[in-house]
Order: structure tokens, then sequence, then C-alpha cells
């Protein structure tokens, strides 16, 4: 049967136009007792600045200058409001007491130019505050409304367009850190407001589980961090910052709905349909006096165009915090998720590419998992800052084998961060933590394992433009009947403003990671792939070094620069053992991985028209075969144009990664992934259009999305073909 | 003005990678389905394994192997060198027809076997409860010799396209043939 015929497209579209058009008269008619706020917005030369954001804090109303620097908010009732202009290379302006009372009001302002996003804080790479311009170390920052403007229900789908990351799959690579592990640990660690968010027995990234609606925004770190986070970052850090808690009731709704669109070749039209996808978000933020709080809830269903692939997700999200006094807070977040979906392996063969092979048909897996934390943060005395951090996290999952695979993990973690400004040039952070996991499994048997881990880092500014960050860490870990193994990170930075526009950063450390509970103690058989234990690995280490520039030749363009080479001793990939033809992780002798990252951004009409190029070169390799390690593309280029005028906002963004030289070569001589061989570069292409209704006093956001427009067809994993073409239309309603 | 004619050269030359790459995206459709080998255009082998005596009550389980090198040093007789593992033969059978097309455990799909030469092909047998993978549970009771020569393990060739028959090997549990290295 034809579920999407263009009949029904027909009234797809007839429905949205309907809508919009009943949008719009109902805005009209709010305007009728209402005022406004008009001006014109000057640099300091009274040259007009078109695009300069103009919002009423604490409200939904806000509006957007024009070509001549004019705005005008609209519908506002009388009161007393604080309004702020904001435009990128230019300071904010915050201007508190603008009263209306029965009439509508004229304020001009003028905004004084910056360099382009200098003033833009991260707040993980020292785990402290810090203005990005200020690290020693590379680092992206993904925005939270990019997840609701392309539509990325799932946090991977943004990370999939960070220079110098690329993913399998699920499975994140920061500058080639990692492979393709079938989900059993990662050399990135994953944190959200600063809880380490791995599960305990695989020591996997659980992508689909953070709420991007209540992500404010997203940091990646490259390299080695584990002289500050420990055994997970040896390859970067990932940490999700979640919305601020609306000081008045704040309610955002949220939904798409998309489909993807018939596979290019009739023959892999397995269905006969085009397969739709949809999520509904609701939230609701508030602050009573001391306590505020931040809830939602999430439902996400696909019916995927890979058969056996669909799912059903509900993601379940509570942030409170409670201010005891001005100066300490204490912070509880909830994150809990259910997933029931099929369990699509690999392809039967190239002709039956969206198909699973005949003996894993029906396959399905169900998935419970829970994430509950605690953050105390304090002021001890005029200096120091207390944070203490506990989290719990479980994790279950079962399939519907003969013999089902089931297995529960249940990870505690634990915190002491003490943080200080001891004089005007030094900054010190230190902590200890120490985390304990147990696991019921199948796959894994029932192993504890425990950890421990204690740093500090000192940041020194002089009377001249360096900063030198130096820190240490030492961590120990035990896997149940492994030996143990521990080691020190130590990690020295530094950054140089030569001058305001160029910026030099280097660092140099070590990393240490310990082997997963997966990556020891897995045995199980699915689909053909039998993964053996391998009691004798041992723990990873690595040297990192980086030497980056950030420069703005001018002041519309931004370029950065970095070289970077990474040094593995021992590390952890997963191969086949040549004596029995079983999938198991090994320690290989060493491993190099060296490349370079060129990135730029032009914004080519300021607050308009903004384009961006970024390119990594990775060479990784097996230093004792020097042959490529498996799965890392060796080029990867991106590139984004973003264009945002009169409320309409276009983009198109394309990726590019060169074809993976070395795959799992023996699942395809084994007669495992039948034509597994196949594989090529990758290019994709998607594109958004958006229009936003605040001009008009209503708080809602249209987007339009078509991903993979040309409906190129290809793998990041063997077997596992990627998105086909898909369009999806969303809206944001915040009230 | 240097800068600016740089930087307007920079945008070009943005421009034209961008349109090259687009130019890419639309003519490319990237991966696409292998075609269907029809009957005349599939690889592979078949032959027949006579047993020339009883077979002893130790033999738990008998399998055709086919190996692509030649199994000259413990090492070769590996998972990765094997490229066919038949199913069980039927114990006490007298003859055993077999071919690429069975379903076997090596390829694990049956289908096209590659095209290419293979150096050692056998009968290989089993005494132990269970499956084992150990190159010490494997006994090889029968060798595939090619024109007569029963001095040296025949060698297979396929080529392209062609189905290659009459792979044939006698097995005589009372006599068996040299072990490959690596067997204590």
């Amino acid at each position: 049967m034809k579920i999407f015929s263009d009949k029904y497209f027909s009234y797809l579209l007839k429905s949205i136009v309907i809508l919009i058009t009943a949008l719009l008269v109902f805005t009209e008619s709010m305007q009728a007792q209402t005022f406004s706020i008009s001006g014109k917005i000057v640099d300091s030369k009274s040259k007009p600045i078109p695009g300069v954001n103009v919002i009423l804090i604490g409200t939904n109303f806000g509006a957007a200058a024009d070509d001549e620097g004019d705005y005008q908010i609209l519908n506002i009732r009388s009161g007393n409001y604080t309004i702020q202009f904001s435009a990128i290379g230019y300071e904010k302006f915050i201007k508190e007491n603008i009263i209306i009372q029965n009439k509508s009001i004229t304020l001009d302002v003028v905004l004084n130019e910056v360099v382009i996003e200098a003033d833009e804080v991260i707040v993980t790479a020292g785990k402290y505050e810090q203005k990005k311009s200020d690290v020693t170390v590379s680092t992206e920052i993904i925005s939270g409304k990019e997840f609701s403007e392309r539509n990325f229900s799932n946090l991977e789908d943004a990370i999939r367009y960070v220079p110098g990351v690329t993913m399998t799959e699920d499975q994140i690579s920061i500058r080639g850190s990692n492979g393709y592990s079938r989900g059993t640990g990662s050399r990135a660690l994953l944190a959200i407001d600063g809880l380490a968010f791995y599960t305990g027995d695989s020591g996997d990234i659980i992508w689909e589980m953070i709420p991007t609606l209540e992500i404010q925004k997203v940091e990646i770190i490259k390299g080695a961090s584990s002289s500050l986070y420990g055994s997970s970052a040896i390859g970067g850090v990932i940490n999700s910052i979640t919305r601020d808690i609306s000081d008045k009731p704040l309610t955002i709704f949220n939904g798409f709905y998309g489909v993807y669109d018939k596979p290019y070749y009739s023959e892999w039209d397995w269905s006969g349909e085009r397969r739709p996808f949809n999520g509904l978000t609701l939230s609701h933020s508030n602050k009573i006096e001391n306590f505020g709080f931040n809830i939602s809830l999430t439902r996400l269903e696909e019916s995927s165009y890979k058969q056996d692939d669909d799912f059903k997700k509900y993601i379940g999200f509570l942030k409170t915090v409670y201010n005891f006094t001005p100066t300490s807070s204490l912070t509880f977040l909830a994150n809990t998720f259910n997933k029931r979906a099929g369990q699509f392996l690999y392809w039967k063969d190239s002709r039956n590419a969206l198909v699973p092979p005949d003996q894993n048909l029906g396959d399905r897996i169900e998935t419970n998992r829970y994430l509950f934390g605690l953050i105390y943060k304090t002021l001890l005395g005029n200096q120091v800052i207390m944070n203490i951090k506990t989290s719990y996290y479980r994790n279950y999952f079962k399939d519907n084998a003969d013999i089902p695979n089931e297995s529960t993990s249940n990870l505690y973690r634990g915190e002491v961060q003490l943080h200080s400004n001891i004089t005007n040039y030094l900054v010190i952070t230190g902590g200890a933590e120490g985390t304990f996991s147990e696991v019921q499994s199948s796959l894994f048997g029932n192993p504890d394992e425990y950890s421990i881990g204690a740093y500090a880092v000192g940041d020194v500014t002089f009377n001249f433009p360096l900063i030198v960050s130096l820190g240490v860490r030492y961590d120990y870990s035990k896997l149940d009947s492994l030996d143990g193994s521990g080691a020190v990170s130590p990690k020295l930075g530094l950054n140089y403003k030569i001058s305001k526009e160029l910026i030099l950063r280097s660092s140099i450390g070590t990393g240490f990671r310990a082997p997963t509970t997966a990556e020891a103690f897995t045995s199980t058989s699915t689909g053909g792939i039998t993964v053996k234990p391998n009691p004798n690995i041992k723990s990873e280490y690595n040297l990192t070094f980086e030497l980056g520039v950030n420069y703005y030749p001018v002041e519309f363009i931004n370029l950065d620069l970095a070289v970077f080479q990474n040094e593995y001793f021992d590390m952890i990939e997963p191969g086949i053992d040549p004596a029995d033809g079983l999938v198991f992780f090994s320690n290989l002798v060493r491993a190099r991985i060296q490349g370079l990252e060129a990135s730029t951004i032009i914004y080519l009409l300021p607050n308009e028209l903004s384009l961006s190029f970024n390119y990594t070169y990775l060479w990784a390799r097996d230093l004792e075969t020097g042959t490529a390690l498996r799965y890392r593309p060796r080029h990867i280029f991106y590139s984004g144009l973003d264009f945002r005028k009169w409320n309409f906002d276009f983009g198109i963004n394309f990726r590019y990664t060169s074809r993976v030289e070395e795959i799992d070569d023996e699942l395809v001589d084994l007669g495992i992934v039948v034509d597994g061989d196949l594989r090529v570069p990758v290019y994709t292409t998607d594109i958004k259009l958006g229009y936003n209704f605040i001009t008009n006093g209503l708080p809602l956001n249209i987007y339009l999305n078509v991903k993979n427009i040309f409906n190129y067809n290809y793998v990041e994993l063997i077997g596992n073909l990627r998105n086909i073409r898909n369009y999806s239309f969303g809206v944001n309603l915040a009230l | 003005m240097r800068i600016k004619t740089n930087i307007k050269y920079f945008k070009c030359q943005s421009a034209i990678l961008i349109l090259m790459l687009f130019a890419v995206a639309c003519n490319d459709h990237g991966i696409e389905p292998k075609p269907e080998p029809s009957a005349f255009e599939i690889s592979g082998f078949s032959g027949k394994v006579s047993f020339a005596s009883e077979w002893p009550d130790s033999v738990k389980r008998a399998f055709v192997v086919v190996f692509q090198n030649p199994l000259l040093t413990p090492g070769d007789f590996t998972i990765l060198n094997l490229k066919f593992l038949s199913r069980e033969i039927p114990l006490g059978v007298q003859t055993y027809n077999y071919s690429s097309f069975d379903s076997a455990f090596i390829p694990s799909v049956p289908g096209p076997f590659p095209p290419g030469t293979y150096a050692y092909i056998a009968v290989a047998q089993q005494s132990t409860e269970e499956l084992s993978l150990a190159r010490n549970d494997w006994f090889v009771s029968g060798i595939y010799y090619a024109n007569g020569d029963t001095t040296q393990p025949g060698t297979m060739v396929i080529p392209d396209i062609t189905f290659v028959e009459n792979i044939n090997i006698t097995v005589d549990f009372n006599d068996p043939p040299p072990q490959p290295p690596g067997y204590n």
C-alpha cells in the first residue's frame, strides 16, 4: 500500500499554507492593544548595523535590525523591561529599566566593534569558565539552536559536522582517535553539565539519550584530556551544557515530521513506501524564588528506510536548581531513556542493501537507561569554589535472540573539585574522583570495576599576553580479574596572543585509558559475528602534541590552523584472531596519528551571510604493519553556507570524507558481510529553510530540512547504508 | 588593495571548489547494487569424496576444507587462509558430493566462489567431542591430487566465470596423507 501519495503531499502542502496564513492573521489581530519599541542601531562610525538581534530579556519578544539598522518590536504591553542588543562582531549591549507606559518609545543605540567571537566562552577545557581565545587546545562549539533548526533529534547527527570529527555509525572519532569498536568503549568522554556519561559495561556513549531541546551548547575539546578528565578522555571531551532555567514560566513545544524518499535503486525498495519519522518534545521551565526547574518529555518514532531498523524512543529530562544562598546551590539532574527497536546489523547483500540477512530478520532489542546526578556548588571563603558531583547511571538491554543477550550495569561516580583564583595571575583547579561499576550480563559476565583519580591544573597569566597551563592527573583502575593499572598523565599548554588578531596555542600531554568491561570480557555471537574475551588485554597510553594558530587577517575572516600528532602505545583495537576467526580486542604495539586541520569562516555579509570551510588531513597507521588504522578516512572536508535575513534562515551544509582505506576485511572474506567491500567516498549535502515569526509577535519558528538531497548512497560501517534522502518539517513554539 | 585582491581570489577559489564538489555529488550516487550473477557467470567448484575404508569410531566429524595458500608453516593453517569449510560430512557415508554452492560454514552465505588459485584441498576430521578450532584438533584424512600426481597436494584453479568440477578426494582412514605443519 502506498502511504504517502502525491495527493497526500498536496494535501500536506495546502495545510501548511493555511496554517501559516492563519498564524499571520492571528498575530496581526494581537497587535491591536499593545505598544512598540523601535529605533536605529549604528556602529561607532554611525554606520547602520543590519541583522542585530534585539530581545526583551525574560519575554518572547524580539526583532532583527533591517538593512538600515532599524528595528521594531511590536505587541508589547505596558511594563518595565530589560532590552538586549547583540550581533557577531559587536559588544553586547544591555539596557535596563525600559518603561513602556501607554505609549510606544524610540531607543537608538551604538554598538562597539570587537574581534569576532572573541567573547565566546567555553567551560570544559580547564573545568572552569574560560574564554575560547584563552584556551590552549583546539575546541569547537555547537550551538543548541542547531538541533531544532536542522532537525537533529540525536546529538551524533550534529557531531558529524564538527571539523576534525567523524562518526562511524554511532562511534565518534576525534582526529582519528577511534575506528569502529562495535559499541565497546570510546576514546572520547561525553559529559552532561560536567557529569560523565558512559555506560558501566561497554563504556559506550549513548548519544540518543541526550534530549537535544534541553541543550544550550555542546563543546568539543580535541586531543588527549586525560590530565583533567581521566581514562575515557584520551581522544577528547564532549561536554553538553543544558539550558539555563528561565526566570519566568516558559513552555516550549517542538515537533517534526518527515519522510524518507524512495531508495535510488528500485531493487532496494523493499517496502514500496516512503518511510515516515516524527518527534515531539514538550518542555517547561520556571523559577519560584530560590527553586527553579527544566522538565521535558520527548517521543521519537521512526519507521526507517531499512527493514528491522525501526524504533520508538522516550526521553525524559529533569533539572532542578535550589539556591541555598547567592553563593551555594544544589542541582539535580535526571535523564531517562526507553527504546524499543529493530536490530539491523548489516545488509543481506548489495542487491538487498536495506534488508538484513534472512537469519537476522525480526531481531529486536529493548533498552532502559537512567542517569541521576547531584551537583553541589558553594563558595568557600572568598576565593575557593567547591563542586561536589555524584551520579548514578543504570544501563539495561535485552534482545530477542533464542537465548537472549541481556545486560545490566550500575555505574556510581563521585567527584570533589576545588577551584580558586589565588591571585590575578594564577588559577588553580584540583580534585579527586572515584567510580565503581557492577555488571550482570550474559555478554560480559559479572565483573566489577573501580577506578580512582586525582588531578590538579594551574593556569598562569603574565603581564604580557601569555597563558601557561600546567596540569597532572593520576589514575588507577582495576577491572575484576585483570591486573590493576595506573598512570600519571601530565599536560602543558601555552596560549600566546601575538596581537589582537593572532593567537598561538600549543599543548603536549599524555593520556591513559583502561580497557572497558566489554573489551575484556565480551563473549557473544550475533549475526555470524562471534566475539571472544581477552583477559590479557592491557591499558593503552598516548602522547599527544598540538600546535595551532587563530588569525583574523581582516575583520570578516577567521582562520584557524592546527597540526597535531598522537602516538598510541598498546592501542586497543578490535580485530580477528587468525587462529580461530573470532573477533576480539587486543593491543596494537604502537600506532601513530598525524594530521593538520584548517578552518575558516568568512562573513561575506556581516550578520547575514557566512561561509565556512573545514579541512582535516589524517594519517593514522599501525606502525608495526605500516597499514592505515581501520575506519579512519584520510581527508575530511566540511563546508557550510548560512544566510539570515528578513526573518528567513537558509543554509546549505556539505560533508566529504574520503573512502576509508582499511575495514574489517575478515568479515568480508569469511562471507559474513556479503559485498562488504563496497565503500565509497562520502558526499552529502543538506539544505535547511527556516522562518521566524518573532517580529510578528509570535514566538514561533518553522523549519524545512532536506538531507542528502542528491540521494547519495554510502556506508560508514561495512554493510550499513547511511540515511537516504529525507524531508522533514519542524516547528518550535515558545510560550 | 592587495588584501582585497587576495580576498576576491580566495572567494573565487572557494566558489570553484564548492561547484566542483556539487558537480561530483550530483552525478554520482555512490554505492550501487552488484549485478545478479547469471547461471553462466558463476564461478565455483564441486567434487566427490570417496571413502575407501570404514569410518573409525573415533571420528566425530569431517569436512571438506580449501586453503588458498600452501600450508608450509603452522601459521598457514589459519582461519584467514581457510576459504571454504563445508558442512559436516555425514558420518559413515561411502561417498559424498559437495559443491561451493552448498551451504557451508565458510562462506556462510552460498554464492559464487571467487576465481583464483587454491593450493590445498582436503578432507579434515576431528575426534573432539565439541567442534574445536585449535590446530592440533584437526587431522587431514584425504587430499585432492591433480593430474594423478600423488607426490604433492593438487592445486585447484578457478578461472573467471567458470565452474570447476571433479575436485575429487579419496579418503583412506587407514592410510592418511602427510600432515601439514603444526600437527603434533
